[in-house]
């Protein structure tokens, strides 16, 4: 019962599967639909108005309107429907969607009553209330998480985090974030291969306590390795001509198309805050 | 304890974008005053760093796993200003290209976790650590003790939060616009899980890791701190 080597199996499933779901949306963002047509900076701008219509939206309908715009817009960029639906339900709206239950009943959601269940002497009422809060909740939850995906699969997450500029954003932060991106796939690289070594040389399993002091010693030796990493990085900052001043070059332009559709999205986006 | 887009209302999500300003500014300005140059790559570094923390499963009696948060760890190892530019780094990068946490939600979740949680936890252990020597036992037990606090304070943030939904935000009819639990709900949901297990997760990882660095190399626990 206290033996078991699952943490080794599931670290290594974890980063594959992100690395795996990364090169996926690597492909999409190369593909040649609608969305992957636009000028980042556009469409980011564009997707936060679509996030925001989502959050200030107040109706089911609104909110069904906007996720429905979600589904059209990903066909429209040739991004396979089965794909976008396992990636936008699983797992934060299904998530929603469990913790949405016990909303339905009175005990939570007191109001009119929609529906009475007696099961084993209990008394269980769904209410109109809650029935209206859970599927706001839900749909609302979904129709964020679609726009927010679609974004990142439909872009470069390198040009995507150039955007960053736009919003008034340090060109520090920036190239933060963009030598960190460059750097959790060197560090999944490395936990994946440190498991794989683990996996080879533990057997078939391992005492919890025994785990718990591989686990920590990894995290211990990673953060070392980022330290002489700090070093060399910095040195081939210097060698690149770091000068203490941040940098981040960008090559966007935008079109007619990207006007149209930034102007089209704005409308659209008054008319819903408006409703709201 | 990331909070997706639509589990907080428009208020909520704009009144803690506006409290992280200044404290972003203010890390901003620390960080830059006490970083040396060569320690300018240590930020990005030590955001991935964060970001993959979460990717280590840890064994828990039973046969299931867990992970920590690391957001204390990286507070003592790098100070709590420059944890708090690193946590906000991986934050932004999880919602932004990996859809963990709301985009909405970035204030909130940072002042969660790149702001509650490395302070506490840092404040906690430099109390609990005062005056020990780098090696001794005192240290293991005051990482632990406040990756446990903090974490457990940051998700009663987290739950006093989803818990003020319903009451900000509902129909003339009583229909709830976002979270839709009450704070008698929302509260000990989140406050009893990170109670009984998340809490024990973060400090045994927490407490180990900084054993191993005491044994293997004590120069890191004093030497990396770039921020204090």
């Amino acid at each position: 019962m206290h033996k078991n080597n699952n943490f080794i199996e599931r670290s290594i499933m974890g980063a594959l599967s992100f690395l795996k779901d990364s090169i996926f949306a690597e492909e999409y963002a190369a593909g040649g639909g609608f969305l992957q047509s636009l000028d980042p900076r556009i469409k980011s701008i564009t997707f936060l108005l679509f996030i925001i219509q989502v959050l200030f939206s107040r109706s089911i309908p609104a909110l069904l309107f906007l996720y429905g715009l979600s589904l059209i817009l990903a066909l429209s960029s040739g991004i396979n429907l089965g794909f976008f639906l396992k990636r936008t339900w699983v797992f934060i709206p299904l998530f929603a969607l469990f913790i949405a239950i016990p909303a339905l009943f009175s005990k939570f959601t007191p109001g009119e009553p929609l529906s009475v269940w007696n099961i084993l002497g209990f008394k269980l009422i769904i209410t109109r209330q809650g029935v209206g809060s859970a599927l706001t909740f839900i749909i609302r939850v979904a129709a964020s998480v679609s726009f927010a995906v679609l974004l990142t699969i439909t872009t470069r997450h390198i040009e995507l985090l150039k955007t960053l500029h736009i919003f008034k954003i340090p060109q520090v932060f920036v190239m933060t974030l963009g030598i960190c991106y460059r750097y959790i796939y060197l560090f999944v690289g490395m936990i994946e291969d440190t498991y794989q070594a683990i996996k080879s040389r533990v057997g078939t399993s391992v005492h919890y306590k025994s785990g718990q002091n591989i686990v920590a010693w990894n995290i211990a030796f990673l953060w070392s390795r980022s330290l002489k990493l700090n070093e060399e990085v910095y040195r081939s900052m210097l060698s690149r001509g770091y000068t203490g001043e941040a940098r981040v070059l960008h090559e966007f332009k935008a079109g007619l198309k990207d006007w149209l559709w930034l102007f089209a999205v704005a409308a659209l986006s008054l008319v819903i805050l408006w409703m709201a | 304890m990331h909070i997706p887009d639509g589990y907080l209302g428009p208020g909520t999500c704009g009144f803690f974008y506006l409290v992280m300003l200044p404290i972003w500014t203010a890390a901003s300005r620390i960080v830059k005053k006490t970083l040396k140059s060569r320690q300018v790559p240590m930020l990005a570094i030590g955001a991935a760093f964060s970001f993959v923390i979460m990717m280590f499963n840890v064994p828990i009696p039973g046969g299931s796993t867990g992970h920590a948060t690391g957001g204390v760890l990286v507070a003592i190892l790098l100070g709590p200003w420059a944890a708090c530019i690193a946590v906000t780094v991986a934050l932004v990068i999880q919602a932004l290209l990996f859809g963990d946490g709301g985009i909405t939600a970035i204030g909130a979740n940072c002042f969660n976790m790149a702001f509650v949680l490395p302070f506490v936890g840092y404040y906690i252990y430099k109390m609990i650590s005062y005056n020990a020597a780098v090696n001794s036992k005192r240290r293991v037990i005051a990482s632990g003790v406040a990756a446990c606090i903090a974490l457990n304070i940051a998700a009663l943030f987290t739950g006093i939060e989803f818990g003020l939904q319903p009451l900000l935000y509902h129909t003339a009819g009583g229909q709830a616009l976002y979270s839709p639990y009450g704070l008698n709900v929302a509260v000990p949901a989140m406050a009893l899980e990170h109670l009984f297990l998340f809490g024990w997760v973060e400090a045994l990882v927490t407490a180990l890791v900084v054993k191993y660095l005491q044994k293997h190399s004590p120069e890191l626990l004093e030497e990396s701190e770039v921020s204090r």
